[in-house]
């Protein structure tokens, strides 16, 4: 293997590795930038699209937890992956339009410890409850079998067809949410309310519904992400929870609000990761990307295209 | 027509009554402004009309309908704007954008714009946005970054963020307040010009006596929460009442 597709195949991984922490932190940089709502139940929001992506994609035989002492033994639809793909962002859109609602507006004024203990509360009781119910096993989700197997790519040779598929995915799903932000009334208004929301109602214009679709959006690209990250690793109750902290990270790493910035902190950080795993320090992976965040936001607090912090 | 009219609007902090009994009207095309002394209740008369204070009696007619028990947003749409006190503007959108988002606000009401729709598929919305950058001199520069404008475009931008809405009427507070003597003679005359052009009506609230005379078809002078006097620019000046408020208050 040259050195040149040593590197290309680093950077495609790498971008694959990112393309997921990319889903979770542009829904957690819009709510957060906008609504200005610390959701530490983000990384639940994945754990129900891996769960749900799998409910839907397969039936599971289950041995632990309190569903099989019920009886129930088979779980799962077997609807194969892309109804999962469809149907999973919906669902999730709709959790979350009713997260915002029950959850995230009674505290839209209070301190972000307040939001932060309420939304990671939930997490937690969604997590446990469901490692009660079907146990704590990892289970694994099929890739699609329409995009199982390599693929043949000049200069690099074979690469995985799926790792492929999830980074087209989130291209795709990312240049959709830019180009609403960036170029509709209602990104205008996401983004103008995002710069002083007091002001905005003073033009006359309610943000509710914006502020709900926010929230709905961000719930679905987590949810998506739980699906199409799925079958790159197990599924078990705990992988809501570990994704949250390194999505957290690129919103920060970033700039908050910033798409363009969860974008390109996404992919340094998932960049880094596989270079660092295939080059022999796989134990520091993680580390590396907490030096990472630590420099940037050393050098750059406001993260690497976030505006000016304003001090409130 | 009527404007706004406001009768017997009344407004008590506990012992202490901010505005008294007020009547006051504005007739369409009318520029009155509000003056008075520190303390004689203008921002409270302000806030009460803007909805953004109950009044504890009397009531508030805009366009000859109660607007008491709406949202401040609900009178905004009712077309009453509000060029505000501090800067306000979107300091990260254009120009364009900033005129943009209050013509929205004024040709959409409150949430029945069609979110995936182009903006610039809503021609009506981008023309209103475009003329009013017309009008108050910003035009060539309706791509730049607003936060990169200088104070006085600023405040521009300001009154052109209030003219976007298409208001009935356009309430001032102190527009001028922190610009250099050139860009409060600018504005003055923006205002003027704005004025004549669209045949504006507004209530301009405003300390420089200077600016108040030049611009306003009539006076309304408030003192301890009550009118003492109003007229046109030439009544109130030699109105002695009026005299007293401002020079002899302190004397008794």
């Amino acid at each position: 293997m040259s050195l040149l597709s040593q590197i290309l195949t680093i950077l495609l991984n790498g971008l694959q590795q990112g393309a997921i922490y990319v889903l979770l932190a542009v829904g957690l940089s819009i709510i957060l930038g906008t609504l200005k709502f610390v959701n530490f139940a983000h990384g639940a929001l994945y754990l129900l699209g891996a769960y749900l992506g799998l409910f839907i994609t397969t039936e599971v035989q289950l041995t632990n937890g309190m569903l099989p002492e019920w009886g129930i033994t088979t779980f799962g639809l077997g609807l194969g992956f892309l109804a999962a793909l469809l149907i999973v962002p919906l669902v999730t859109f709709v959790v979350g339009i009713v997260m915002e609602r029950f959850v995230a507006k009674p505290f839209y004024d209070r301190p972000d410890t307040d939001q932060i203990l309420v939304t990671f509360g939930l997490a937690v009781i969604f997590q446990e409850a469901l490692r009660a119910l079907i146990g704590g096993d990892s289970q694994s989700l099929p890739q699609p079998a329409w995009a199982s197997g390599p693929i043949a790519l000049p200069i690099i040779g074979n690469f995985p067809r799926w790792r492929l598929g999830v980074i087209v995915i989130t291209a795709l799903l990312v240049l959709f949410v830019y180009a609403l932000v960036e170029y509709t009334d209602f990104g205008l208004i996401v983004r103008a309310g995002t710069m002083d929301s007091e002001m905005v109602r003073l033009l006359g214009i309610r943000l509710d519904r914006p502020y709900l679709v926010v929230f709905g959006i961000g719930a679905a690209l987590a949810g998506i992400a739980g699906v199409v990250g799925g079958p790159l690793a197990n599924v078990n109750p705990n992988i809501g929870t570990e994704q949250l902290v390194p999505a957290f990270l690129t919103v920060v790493i970033g700039g908050v609000g910033k798409i363009e910035g969860a974008v390109l902190a996404g992919l340094l950080l998932g960049t880094l990761q596989v270079l660092l795993i295939q080059t022999g320090f796989a134990a520091w992976n993680r580390v590396g990307i907490y030096v990472l965040a630590a420099v940037i936001l050393l050098v750059r607090p406001q993260g690497l295209l976030g505006s000016e912090v304003d001090v409130e | 027509m009527t404007v706004l009219q406001t009768d017997g609007l009344t407004k008590r902090f506990g012992g202490l009554t901010a505005v008294d009994e007020v009547d006051m009207s504005i007739d369409k095309g009318e520029g009155v402004s509000l003056i008075g002394p520190n303390g004689a209740g203008k921002s409270t008369f302000i806030n009460l009309v803007t909805r953004r204070l109950e009044p504890s009696e009397g009531d508030i007619q805009f366009n000859e309908q109660s607007i008491l028990g709406l949202d401040p947003h609900e009178v905004v749409q009712r077309g009453m704007s509000k060029s505000f006190q501090t800067a306000s503007i979107f300091p990260d959108l254009s120009v364009e954008e900033n005129a943009i988002i209050a013509a929205l606000a004024a040709e959409h009401g409150s949430f029945r714009f069609n979110f995936l729709r182009h903006r610039n598929a809503y021609p009506e919305v981008t023309r209103v946005a475009d003329e009013v950058l017309e009008s108050v001199g910003l035009y060539e520069q309706r791509n730049a970054t607003a936060k990169n404008l200088d104070y006085g475009n600023k405040r521009r931008l300001e009154i052109g963020i209030a003219l976007a809405a298409e208001p009935d009427m356009l309430l001032m507070d102190e527009p001028t307040a922190g610009m250099s003597p050139e860009e409060t003679e600018s504005t003055v005359e923006l205002i003027k010009e704005v004025k004549e052009e669209l045949d504006l009506t507004f209530l301009l609230v405003e300390h420089d006596m200077e600016i108040v005379f030049d611009i306003s078809d009539r006076i309304v002078v408030l003192n301890r929460g009550q009118v003492i006097a109003q007229g046109t620019p030439a009544e109130v000046q030699d109105d002695p009442a009026v005299q007293d408020a401002y020079l002899g208050g302190a004397e008794e």
